[in-house]
């Protein structure tokens, strides 16, 4: 390590830190009481240290609020939405990986154009679909479009593409059925692929606001990126500003959490899936 | 949680063999999550109609209200989401303007029939309130206010700039007038005359559409022929924009920044609702804030006829409401329209003829400023495309103002696009 | 796994029973509604109108597509000289690599395609006594591309030059990794919630700065000259994180002998970076880039939440139009038209990436 690097580093956290600024603000922000709030923002040091400090925009939240209830829902759909992601696309990669069958080459061919499909394109015929069905305010209508993500095959079918030949021949000449095979032996393998996969579908499910935007319009249904939308559209009149920076504080605590645990396979997931999908 | 709780007394009721009919009712005006049930303290808009609603949830037998989402930006298109999808809520909160377009679908329920039984009496509404909610014929809604775009005025600024006499605000009486104050505040105080929300919501466009009606014109008419690049629509923009120009008022605020702008003593005028009056005099009773001296004057009258921009809130039922959950929502609707009195705390003008008459009516703080206003209340011709035309004006004004568009060549491209949308 | 089990079922069963979750959900939630838009889109249809009387619907052909994107009296010639100039050169340019076998041939056609399309493109407009019969369609169109214009190469740029600076495995670059990326997980509702209140003349962090720098404040949000660059900034602080991701990830490809082979010949820093970095990150690169158009031409809630489109429509982008025309408007023919619009531009875009991604296979 010579003088270069550690200038470099000085040189690199000045732009970390305009980078966490914001988000530092709105932290401190939901810290502050609401009347200071409306005089003005910037009580010490631009208001990026919470003084004065309280901790009622959080009481309020958790007392009169809804927040812990999307909260709870956003919490439902993506963990729903990941495990269905995750059962759709190991059973499928696999098979389209390690099987042979007729139509194979059409059926992946199907779903490469299936990757040229974004959600915005299909999200009013999905709509009318579901209004047909009267699916529309429900968990189900939250997660059920989007668990036909090639995207997820896709990965899948990588992983299991890679695994060598002979640990299932093996397991043939012992007269193991396919699907035990997939059961016993392939799923234990792919667990790496399968925590980039439920990643990145979890920070997905999370972060969506198109879909939950369209199809739920009540309140019991919202998610929590919903919900803070719905907040943030009438600032002039809301509860105020420290309580709506608290909304989004504990909107954005799950994500942020995950993404310190997991970093790793966060990243890898953003790898995998920016790099095919 | 209130959530949770609700289910859970829902439930608890429900076993207790007293079956409450649940009630989703809709509504706009922004959240108030602990309103209570108190509704004669309550102040704004989103707390005193939800201390309304849960007030209806606590005392009528038998009934549960669960409120659903109380944002305004994606309002109309989430209940016509909630149409298509059949989940209309049972009970929602709807501009008479918008009646041509719902009703007109059938979406909406008629209710002449249910007034009665739920104790309703529309002969106590007013002849506009009746109005507002009758479409070909029938009644569609249960009406709760009017509201109108006022002039709520900082009194201690205009003071300085010598316009006051007797208590009241001197206002404008023309164009030319208009200037001149503007000048005098600046002079006299360095800050700017008029503030409005020129850059977010139609505000502007409310205030171009009252110049206009107040040269007998209008931006289309019965027939559906737009008329917006006329002399009087050019009139009415060049009477704001010499403000702008002069640089007596700034065009770039949006809603909560001219609020907040007027509420810091930054600005002798803003043009805004009826429905921030209880709200600025109880900012003004603030020691901290600006704002000390509040009055809420009449749209003053800068050309030849008394106009300001209105609009009625009421509440109508889905038409494919029925059986005790119909009766239920009526009810609810009932329970509303008792307590007219505590909505017009608001600020919002009453619909019931014995409200208005009422002495607790007649002293709500700064009632008595405008009185004039309900009698120049007015609105565009009913139109199906009420949204899409209120967006196009907003666009082409704010191009002005904002981006410094031609005056003429904004009015014609509006007059286009508004003709489109009428034959469409 | 006992020897000597027989298994119940041949591959073929055991590969469709596998493979039936997906393909039911597939074909439920992706074919189906895919075909059901492009037959919304030959319809005028209401949604209101049809949600009471299903068959409400009428069928028009095409004329929703001619009514969103066509007009009457449409001429073409050379009306923006500024970006079919640009186009020309583009042309001429391409023409001369070729000729000099500079560029594989994909790269030809593309930069070929997207050349011509800008003479041709900006040329149509209505001639005398004409107009187009949407006058915001095309306009929010190109709203979109400039969004893409600014907010890519913001991206890029800056993704590119942390990546290059923090492409060693130590601690102090680890954490700075991790504040850079940290804004990716946050969701569009907490960015646009923080940065509307950032850009506020009133509230803002930025305004607050200003003042006390002894500025006034700029009002981000509705001046139209700084409106679009106040979305650009708030989606490159969003979105940063995982170009610089895959940058590390392409960085990290190119052996080490390299650059200690440069490093002999005296290229070290900004020239390494220049002359070995760069080159060797060329398909990152143009994967990045790719990425990220398909990724912002989809923006909405950027453009929804903070600018409501405004100030006049400067920051209307194509799917907050397809939503207001669908929703607010109800009219889900045209609605769906765009969509397919839409469709059809990111499938182009697709098709690029896929090619790109499988030259490497190659």
């Amino acid at each position: 390590m010579n003088r270069g690097y550690y200038w470099l580093v000085i040189a690199l956290s000045i732009p970390a830190f305009i980078w966490l600024v914001p988000t530092l603000w709105m932290v401190s922000l939901s810290f502050q009481p609401n009347d200071v709030l409306a005089r003005t923002t910037s009580s010490t040091a631009f208001g990026l240290v919470p003084l004065p400090f309280t901790a009622d925009n959080y009481a309020a939240l958790f007392t009169f609020g809804q927040t812990p209830w999307w909260f709870l829902n956003s919490l439902i759909v993506s963990l729903g939405m990941t495990l269905g992601v995750l059962a759709v696309s190991t059973t499928a990669g696999y098979a389209l990986a390690r099987l042979d069958f007729p139509f194979k080459r059409t059926i992946l061919v199907i779903c490469l154009v299936g990757l040229m499909v974004p959600e915005q394109a299909v999200f009013i015929p999905l709509y009318t679909m579901f209004a047909d069905l009267g699916w529309h305010n429900s968990y189900h209508a939250l997660i059920l479009p989007r668990m036909a993500v090639p995207i997820g095959v896709f990965l899948m079918l990588q992983f299991f593409r890679a695994i060598p030949q002979d640990i299932e021949e093996a397991a043939r000449l012992d007269g193991v059925g396919w699907l035990r095979i997939f059961w016993y032996i392939m799923l234990p393998l792919a667990r790496p692929a399968m925590m980039t996969l439920a990643i990145l579908t979890f920070l997905y499910a999370w972060n969506d606001y198109l879909w939950p935007l369209v199809s739920a319009q009540q309140r019991e249904y919202f998610t929590i990126t919903l919900g803070l939308a719905s907040i943030q559209s009438n600032f002039a009149q809301s509860e105020g500003l420290g309580r709506v920076m608290a909304s989004g504080v504990i909107a954005s605590l799950p994500v942020v959490i995950l993404f310190l645990i997991f970093q790793r396979y966060v990243v890898q997931a953003m790898t995998a899936g920016g790099s095919k999908g | 949680m209130k959530h949770v709780l609700l289910t859970a007394a829902a439930a608890a009721s429900f076993a207790s063999a007293a079956p409450a009919q649940e009630v989703t009712l809709a509504r706009f005006f922004g959240a108030c999550e602990d309103a209570g049930t108190d509704t004669t303290t309550s102040v704004g808009e989103p707390c005193i109609i939800q201390s309304i609603i849960n007030a209806a949830s606590a005392e009528i037998d038998g009934v549960t209200v669960n409120t659903l989402p109380t944002d305004w930006g994606n309002y109309y298109d989430q209940v016509k989401a909630a149409f298509a999808g059949g989940t209309p809520p049972d009970v929602f909160v709807m501009h008479r303007h918008r009646i041509p377009e719902f009703a007109g679908l059938g979406a909406l329920a008629e209710i002449s029939g249910d007034l009665e039984a739920a104790g309703i009496d529309p002969a106590d509404w007013s002849e506009n309130a009746l109005e507002a909610v009758s479409y070909e014929g029938g009644i569609y809604g249960v009406p709760m206010d009017f509201h109108a775009n006022l002039w709520h005025v900082n009194m201690d600024l205009m003071a300085e700039a010598g316009l006051v006499e007797n208590g009241e605000p001197i206002l404008p009486s023309s164009p030319e007038e208009l200037m001149e104050h503007a000048q005098m505040v600046k002079d006299a105080t360095g800050q700017d005359y008029l503030a409005a929300d020129f850059a977010q919501f139609p505000i502007g466009v409310r205030l171009v559409l009252a110049l206009m009606w107040q040269q007998d014109s209008n931006i289309f008419s019965e027939d559906g022929t737009a008329t917006i690049n006329t002399e009087a629509g050019a009139n009415a923009v060049t009477a704001i924009t010499q403000l702008f120009d002069a640089g007596l008022a700034n065009p770039q605020l949006n809603y909560a920044d001219s609020q907040q702008a007027f509420l810091n003593g930054e600005a002798a005028v803003l043009v805004n609702g009826t429905w921030v009056v209880d709200f600025y005099a109880a900012e003004a009773a603030k020691e901290e804030v600006g704002l000390d001296n509040y009055y809420a004057a009449d749209f003053p009258t800068l050309f030849d006829t008394g106009a300001t921009w209105a609009d009625s809130h009421m509440w109508a039922l889905p038409s494919t409401i029925d059986g005790e959950t119909r009766a239920a929502a009526m009810k609810v609707l009932a329970f509303i329209n008792d307590h007219n009195i505590d909505w017009a705390r608001t600020g919002h003008m009453a619909v019931r003829n014995s409200v208005v008459e009422s002495d607790a009516y007649q002293s709500l703080p700064h009632r008595d400023e405008y009185a004039e206003t309900a009698a120049i209340a007015k609105d565009t011709p009913p139109s199906e495309r009420y949204g899409a035309i209120q967006d196009v004006l907003n666009r082409e004004l704010q191009a002005i103002w904002l981006t410094g568009k031609p005056v003429e060549a904004a009015l014609s491209d509006a007059e286009l696009e508004v003709q489109d949308l009428l034959d469409r | 796994m006992r020897q000597g089990r027989k298994s119940y079922l041949s591959q073929q069963q055991s590969a469709w029973l596998l493979l039936a979750p997906f393909l039911v959900t597939y074909a439920l939630f992706l074919v189906y509604p895919f075909f059901r838009g492009i037959w919304i889109s030959l319809h005028d249809w209401n949604l209101l109108a049809v949600a009471f009387n299903p068959d409400a619907k009428d069928f028009i052909g095409l004329r929703n597509y001619e009514r969103v994107m066509w007009g009457r009296n449409i001429e073409w010639g050379f009306t923006a000289p500024l970006l079919q100039g640009l186009g020309l050169i583009g042309l001429a340019f391409t023409a001369f690599l070729h000729r000099t076998n500079r560029l594989s041939r994909f790269n030809t056609i593309a930069l070929g395609i997207v050349s011509l399309l800008l003479v041709v493109l900006p040329g149509f407009h209505p001639g005398e006594g004409g107009r187009w019969y949407d006058r915001r369609f095309w306009p929010t169109v190109a709203n979109t591309v400039l969004f893409v214009g600014l907010t890519v190469p913001g991206v890029t740029v800056s993704a590119l030059l942390l990546a290059a600076g923090m492409n060693r495995e130590t601690r102090a670059m680890g954490i700075l990794r991790t504040l850079f990326f940290l804004s990716q997980v946050l969701s569009v509702t907490v960015v646009t919630l923080i940065w509307q209140i950032m850009f506020s003349p009133r509230q803002g962090l930025i305004a607050n700065i200003t003042e006390v720098m002894g500025g006034t404040p700029i009002n981000w949000l509705t001046d139209q000259q700084f409106a679009m660059a106040a979305i650009v900034i708030a989606t490159v602080w969003w979105s940063l994180g995982i170009a610089m991701i895959l940058f590390l990830a392409g960085l990290q490809d190119i052996s080490s002998e390299i650059y200690e082979a440069a490093a002999l010949d005296n290229a070290r820093g900004a020239r390494a970076f220049w002359y070995i970095t760069l080159p060797n990150l060329r398909r990152t690169i143009t994967l990045v880039v790719v990425l990220q158009i398909i990724l912002h031409f989809q923006v909405f809630g950027q453009s929804h939440l903070m600018t409501q489109g405004g100030p006049n429509d400067t920051t209307q982008v194509l799917v907050r139009y397809i939503y207001q025309t669908g929703f607010r408007d109800s009219e889900l023919g045209r609605a769906s038209a765009m969509a397919v619009f839409l469709f059809v531009i990111m499938g182009a875009f697709s098709v690029i990436q896929f090619i790109i991604g499988r030259e490497k296979d190659e």
